[in-house]
């Protein structure tokens, strides 16, 4: 038997995780509303209600909380929306310490 | 995070709510439209008032951050907090961070309020009955209410900086004499936090 010509690559291959290394923290601060900081991770990043939530606790109470990731380029445009929005974020690599 | 004070505190408004036509509406006392004219103008002011050498900066170069005039970390802690550090441990990447975007975000934040100090200009009653005109009724529509939502923050962002504000200090605000200018400040900050909860509230009902 011959095997087939055309081998489909598996998907992980096509996305390396050097591809990934950059992620975007949300910092906890006294001012913004917990309802707002909800309301900002539906509407820009289009979360779910309950993944929002979840986040916008991990910020008030852990003090801050991992929103996104991707490119370097990717989180920048995300920091940058954060900050348009009045949150305080920052980006930095995946690996780095939190 | 902070948290909106029940029943906005002395607050002569009514929240927003839904109305028809897909728009969201509250009524506001005129005293409250213009203490809020007065709040935006500022805070239009605030981030527009830009160093001279940055708004001098010509063409191509000052849009690409390459040219010499680019934005330094701001001193004034609201200006820090309205326009924070991107990095927090690479103070080169931060400062190359905030190059790219300070301009764009302090443009964005400009054009937000001036947005609002739109909505609320066609809002002032003139020509009403005195009775009316107590009573203000202000429509949004989905854009200014995002709108409304980003400059209230950027509102209680700049007047919690000054203020000093801390996570759970409601009643040391409370403890202070009537009299103390800052507590009529943070009064202020308490009905902003109320208002934006209201708005915040029934946009919130439209994306579940």
């Amino acid at each position: 038997m011959t095997a087939p010509v055309e081998i489909e690559r598996p998907e992980a291959a096509e996305v390396p995780l050097a591809d990934v290394p950059w992620v975007t923290v949300v910092w906890n601060d006294p001012v913004n509303l917990m309802s707002y900081v909800t309301y900002v991770f539906q509407a820009y990043f289009a979360y779910p209600k309950t993944k929002a939530e979840k986040l916008m606790l991990d910020v008030h109470e852990k003090g801050k909380a991992v929103v996104s990731s991707g490119t370097r380029e990717e989180m920048e445009r995300d920091v940058e929306a954060m900050h348009s929005y009045g949150l305080w974020a920052t980006l930095q690599k995946a690996g780095d310490r939190v | 995070m902070g948290h909106a004070a029940e029943g906005g505190g002395q607050s002569l408004s009514t929240a927003f709510r839904r109305a028809r036509g897909g728009v969201v509406a509250a009524s506001f006392h005129v005293v409250e439209v213009e203490l809020l004219r007065s709040l935006v103008g500022q805070l239009l002011e605030l981030v527009r008032d830009e160093p001279a050498d940055l708004a001098a900066g010509d063409g191509w170069a000052a849009e690409l951050g390459l040219a010499d005039d680019a934005p330094s970390r701001p001193t004034d802690p609201v200006l820090l907090r309205l326009f924070p550090d991107g990095y927090r441990e690479d103070a080169e990447a931060a400062s190359d961070f905030r190059r790219f975007t300070e301009r764009g975000l302090r443009d964005s934040k400009a054009a937000t309020a001036a947005t609002v100090l739109a909505s609320l200009a066609t809002a002032d009653g003139a020509g009403l009955p005195a009775k009316s005109r107590e009573k203000i009724r202000i429509e949004l529509d989905s854009a200014e209410s995002e709108a409304w939502l980003r400059t209230l923050t950027d509102l209680r962002l700049a007047l919690g900086t000054r203020l000093g504000v801390t996570e759970g200090d409601e009643d040391d605000w409370l403890a202070l004499d009537e009299n103390d200018p800052r507590r009529h400040v943070h009064d202020v900050y308490d009905w902003l936090g109320w208002v934006q909860e209201t708005l915040v509230r029934t946009l919130s009902s439209a994306l579940e």
